[in-house]
């Protein structure tokens, strides 16, 4: 494997996506979780600016970064009233998951270096033109039309149903 | 015309009845039952009349099949002749003015619609006995209308006396009826119908007989008759009767004076064809017994309605000795004048107590309970001591309205109450001439006398004798009625000053029976050629009678001679054969010897009777009382009533109930033992073991696999802990597990 | 950078996500498991999306862009049951809310 700055870049982006994950999982403080999901959502933005998806990268940021990682904040903050919980961990579950959890990436880390079809599928480095403008042509003109009007619609009978749902109390 | 006119007599009561029962069903009384049931009555009295036109000629007959089992088949229908029409008239005439009597007599009554209905429903009955032509059909209505005495007398049934009473009548006329049923059972096994009438009823048939069943046609008669000895009170049958009068008293005048009584009767003429020479005998002792026996008890009586009942028992006794003297025409002639002097008797002793009553209910004002009245009265009966009977017996207490010894001179507050009994009195003490009671009287004493001289039987001259002083008897028991009630001074004060006359629905009746009671009415009877009695082919003079044996029976093999339309027998009696006695029969202005010995006996023994009722009663130059401690055995066999009760109470009714303990005994000791022996059985053994094997065997499998599921249940239930990190744990293990089972593949 | 590091990254992201499902005490830190999960499901789309198919077909990024779109449904969703069970359990532990247990 040649040792380029790209290829670094991509090592630093996966390593920064992986650990931060990681540290999501472990760490105890849920605000410090939340930050650490912060960095691995840049991460998998960062990688998918790999791939050329660059309308799906802004998604990631904005969508991610700037809209769920804040209602999970909210989410901690209604719940325990201040901006830091303790993640409490069992040990005997602590063990039944991370083996369960071993397991599966034994699992798919098998099937992923066994798959013929899989292999040796390199990134050739072809520049592709930016993808915004086709997937606003694929939406709205078309084969996404109507599932694009169908999330819109679960995206508005989702947001409805919380609100409903967190309303309870007021009604009463 | 005939068919619809009986129609109509039959339906007109039964409808009304028949309102009255769909009303109750509906729950909605008809206002006016008494009116409906009147005007009913009154229609079918107007059919009567117009059928009389109808059927002077010959006897008519309507039958139709009724059931046909096997090979026998029953029919129901009509006969028509004089005599049934005649009794038509008498039940609707007497039934109509028993009801308008009613409406002031029982006006007041709780159940005032429901004793016309129940009135309805006899007068029914009885049209429907007289007018059947055979014997099913008369059973029918024999034992309708004994169901309708027995409803009438227990009328007021919150009284215990009357509810006794209603019992003892239709246990005692059962009694006899066992008897006639058997008889017809006789009859129907002989001759396989119970029609009367035709070519193949019974009259027929039983007229083909040969000499051989004289005894068994015999039994028959009699049997039958003993239906006759129930429902018409005779010996010794006789104890309901006065009971009875515990009924309302229009009650005792229509049903146990003038008709249901009277169907005994009727029943026994009806059978007439069918008599031998020893069930006519019978027939006839026990009618001149009865009518002696019960008009010496009535002599004692003190209360007014059981003088009359006796004297009924004693004149129903009269009729019977007349038809089993085989005078036919008399009998019936007497039932004709006896119901509508007797109905006149209770009519106008049901005044007398309603007077009473009324006083009880505080003057005019007639809203008053009967039931509740009588149960008072039954109280003061107490307080006249002087009643030596002091043994209860079922009816021995008098009520105070209707005993004689609370009344006296009556005849100034009652004056149409007064002359109407006075001629009723008249007529059934056989005063001459202008009253009905002494042509009938007559005809049946002088037909008597007849058939003793024509036999020159013993038996006839004794049953002559009876009946002769039974007349006597009859005459002075009635005046002493007479002169207790409506004579001399009043004895209760209180009562005389209370006491009016009754409303003119009453008197009306009274009137009206009054002017039936003379015999211009009775016309009919007098006609030899309207009723004529039936042939008796089985009745023949004994041996040495004087009638030779070839002019009694002609080739048909009917008798003859005992009726004098036959111009075979008038050709003998111009012959110079003694046989005026034998035509008396019919003529009934006496105008044979027999029949003018008669007469003048029978004015004689009348007179008699009522002097001395006059000198005992009236002037009281001789005293009841000494007489009575003179003759104090034959005192207390009357007051006793021949101790009849006493020898049904202490015989019949004790041998019943000791009977009825040695089956208890039985009952409780063997038949209970077998019963419980096996409940223990049972419950001991088998029920021990089944329970054994259900708590064990059943009840173990039961509860094993219950406990199996539960137990089964409390292991697999700590799977569903409810945290769904732990189902996801175990669905992704699967997962695992899956692929790399799978993975091979 | 071949596909196999995208879908071994993916991988590692799917199996921690999973982790913190399965062992997490707060509800919180499973709605961000849920969340690594959801983003390794749209990182392998982009990526097959990139390998698989022929450049211009771009199916697989608008499909991932649709993914972003339901977890941001489902989180929504998610907060508001969590505030629904906070309020009626007094508490937002997994194994506390056990209603449903046998």
């Amino acid at each position: 494997m040649e040792f380029t700055l790209k290829n670094f870049i991509f090592y630093g982006f996966a390593l920064m996506t992986v650990a931060s994950a990681l540290l999501v999982v472990t760490v105890r403080n849920i605000v410090h979780a939340a930050f650490s999901l912060m960095v691995t959502l840049f991460g998998v933005a960062g990688l998918y600016v790999f791939l050329q998806a660059d309308f799906l990268a802004a998604t990631q940021v904005i969508v991610y970064v700037g809209g769920i990682l804040v209602l999970i904040l909210f989410g901690v903050m209604m719940t325990s009233g201040r901006l830091e919980m303790r993640i409490h961990v069992e040990r005997g579950q602590l063990l039944l998951g991370g083996i369960v959890s071993l397991a599966l990436l034994t699992l798919l880390l098998t099937v992923i270096a066994n798959t013929p079809a899989w292999k040796n599928l390199t990134d050739d480095g072809t520049e592709l033109p930016p993808t915004t403008e086709r997937i606003g042509e694929l939406i709205l003109n078309g084969p996404f039309l109507l599932p694009f009007e169908v999330v819109s619609v679960l995206l508005l009978v989702a947001l409805i149903g919380a609100a409903l749902i967190s309303r309870k109390e007021v009604r009463e | 015309m005939v068919v619809p006119l009986i129609s109509l007599i039959l339906l007109c009561p039964l409808a009304a009845f028949a309102v009255f029962g769909l009303s109750g069903l509906v729950n909605r009384r008809f206002p006016r039952q008494d009116y409906l049931s009147t005007v009913a009555m009154l229609a079918a009295l107007v059919c009567s009349f117009l059928l009389l036109r109808e059927v002077v000629p010959s006897p008519e007959s309507h039958t139709v099949k009724w059931i046909s089992l096997g090979g026998v088949t029953f029919s129901m229908g009509f006969y028509l002749d004089s005599v049934t029409v005649i009794m038509l008239i008498v039940v609707t005439l007497v039934s109509s003015l028993v009801h308008i009597f009613s409406m002031g007599y029982m006006h007041g009554d709780p159940r005032y619609p429901r004793f016309f209905a129940y009135l309805s429903l006899f007068s029914f009955s009885m049209l429907f006995l007289v007018v059947s032509d055979n014997l099913l059909g008369i059973y029918i209505g024999w034992e309708l209308v004994g169901l309708c005495s027995y409803l009438l007398i227990g009328f007021w049934f919150e009284k215990d006396s009357a509810a006794n009473a209603c019992k003892k009548a239709f246990l005692t006329t059962r009694v006899g009826d066992v008897g006639m049923f058997i008889g017809m059972m006789m009859l129907f096994t002989k001759f396989q119908t119970l029609s009367l009438y035709g070519e193949g009823g019974i009259f027929a048939l039983a007229a083909n007989l040969n000499t051989g069943d004289m005894v068994w046609l015999s039994i028959a008669g009699i049997l039958i008759f003993c239906g006759a000895i129930g429902k018409s009170a005779q010996m010794p049958l006789h104890t309901w009767l006065p009971d009875a009068m515990e009924g309302p008293t229009p009650v005792s005048a229509l049903i146990h004076a003038a008709t249901m009584v009277a169907a005994g009767v009727y029943l026994t003429a009806r059978m007439f064809p069918i008599l031998t020479e020893t069930s006519s005998l019978v027939i006839a002792y026990v009618g001149g017994i009865t009518a002696l026996v019960a008009a010496t008890i009535a002599i004692v009586r003190f209360d007014i309605k059981r003088v009359l009942a006796y004297s009924t028992i004693s004149q129903l006794g009269y009729m019977m000795l007349a038809i089993g003297a085989g005078s036919y025409v008399a009998g019936l002639f007497h039932l004709t004048t006896h119901a509508f002097f007797k109905a006149l008797l209770f009519l106008g002793s049901g005044s007398v107590i309603h007077a009473f009553h009324a006083m009880h209910a505080h003057g005019h004002d007639d809203e008053h309970d009967h039931a509740h009245e009588h149960s008072d009265h039954d109280a003061h009966g107490h307080e006249h001591g002087e009643d030596p009977d002091s043994r209860h017996i079922l009816g021995s207490e008098i009520p105070a309205d209707q005993d004689m010894r609370n009344m006296g001179g009556l005849r100034h507050k009652m004056p149409i109450t007064f002359i109407t009994m006075l001629i009723a009195t008249l007529s059934i003490s056989g005063v001459p001439f202008i009253f009905s009671g002494f042509w009938s009287k007559d005809a049946i004493l002088g037909g008597v006398l007849g058939r003793a001289m024509e036999w020159n039987s013993v038996h006839h001259y004794i049953l002559f004798i009876m009946a002769l002083s039974a007349a006597g008897i009859t005459a002075f028991y009635m005046f002493r009625l007479v002169f207790m009630t409506f004579f001399g001074e009043p004895r209760n004060q209180e009562m005389y000053d209370m006491a009016h006359e009754s409303p003119k629905s009453m008197t009306v009746p009274l009137l009206i029976l009054a002017v039936l009671s003379l015999p211009v009415v009775n016309i009919l009877w007098f006609n030899e050629s309207y009723v004529k009695p039936p042939p008796q082919p089985h009745l023949h003079a004994p041996q040495h009678a004087y009638v030779s044996p070839d002019s009694n029976t002609d080739k048909k093999g009917y008798t003859v001679s005992l009726f004098g339309v036959s111009e075979a027998v008038a050709a003998e009696e111009e012959g110079g054969h003694d046989t005026h006695g034998a035509h008396g029969d019919d003529g009934h202005h006496g105008h044979g010897p027999a029949h003018t010995i008669a007469m003048v006996l029978s004015i004689c023994v009348a007179g008699l009777g009522i002097f001395l009722s006059w000198l005992f009663y009236h002037r009281r130059t001789l005293s009841a009382e000494s007489v009575a401690t003179t003759f104090r055995p034959i005192h207390n066999l009357f007051w006793r009533k021949y101790y009849f009760d006493e020898f049904y109470d202490g015989v019949l009714v004790a041998l019943t109930v000791w009977k009825a303990r040695l089956f208890a005994q039985f009952d409780g000791s063997v038949v209970d033992g077998i019963v419980n022996g096996v409940g223990v059985v049972t419950r001991d053994i088998l029920a021990a073991f089944t329970g054994a094997f259900d708590n064990r065997v059943v009840d173990g499998l039961v509860n094993r696999v219950a406990q199996v599921t539960w137990a089964v249940g409390g292991k697999i239930r700590r799977i569903q802990t409810g945290a769904i990190q732990t189902y996801l744990f175990v669905v992704l293990a699967g997962i695992v597990l899956l692929i790399l089972i799978f993975r091979a593949l | 950078m071949t596909l196999q590091h995208y879908l071994v990254i993916s991988a590692i992201l799917f199996t921690l996500g999973i982790f913190a499902v399965l062992t997490s005490r707060n509800a919180i830190s499973i709605l961000m498991g849920i969340e690594l999960i959801l983003n390794s499901c749209n990182l392998n789309f982009a990526a097959f999306s990139r390998f698989m198919t022929p450049p211009e077909d771009i199916s697989g990024q608008i499909i991932a862009i649709f993914g972003i779109v339901l977890a941001a449904a489902e989180a929504a969703v998610f907060l508001a049951i969590i505030l629904a069970i906070y309020r009626e359990f007094g508490s937002i532990r997994p194994d506390e809310v056990d209603t449903l247990k046998g």
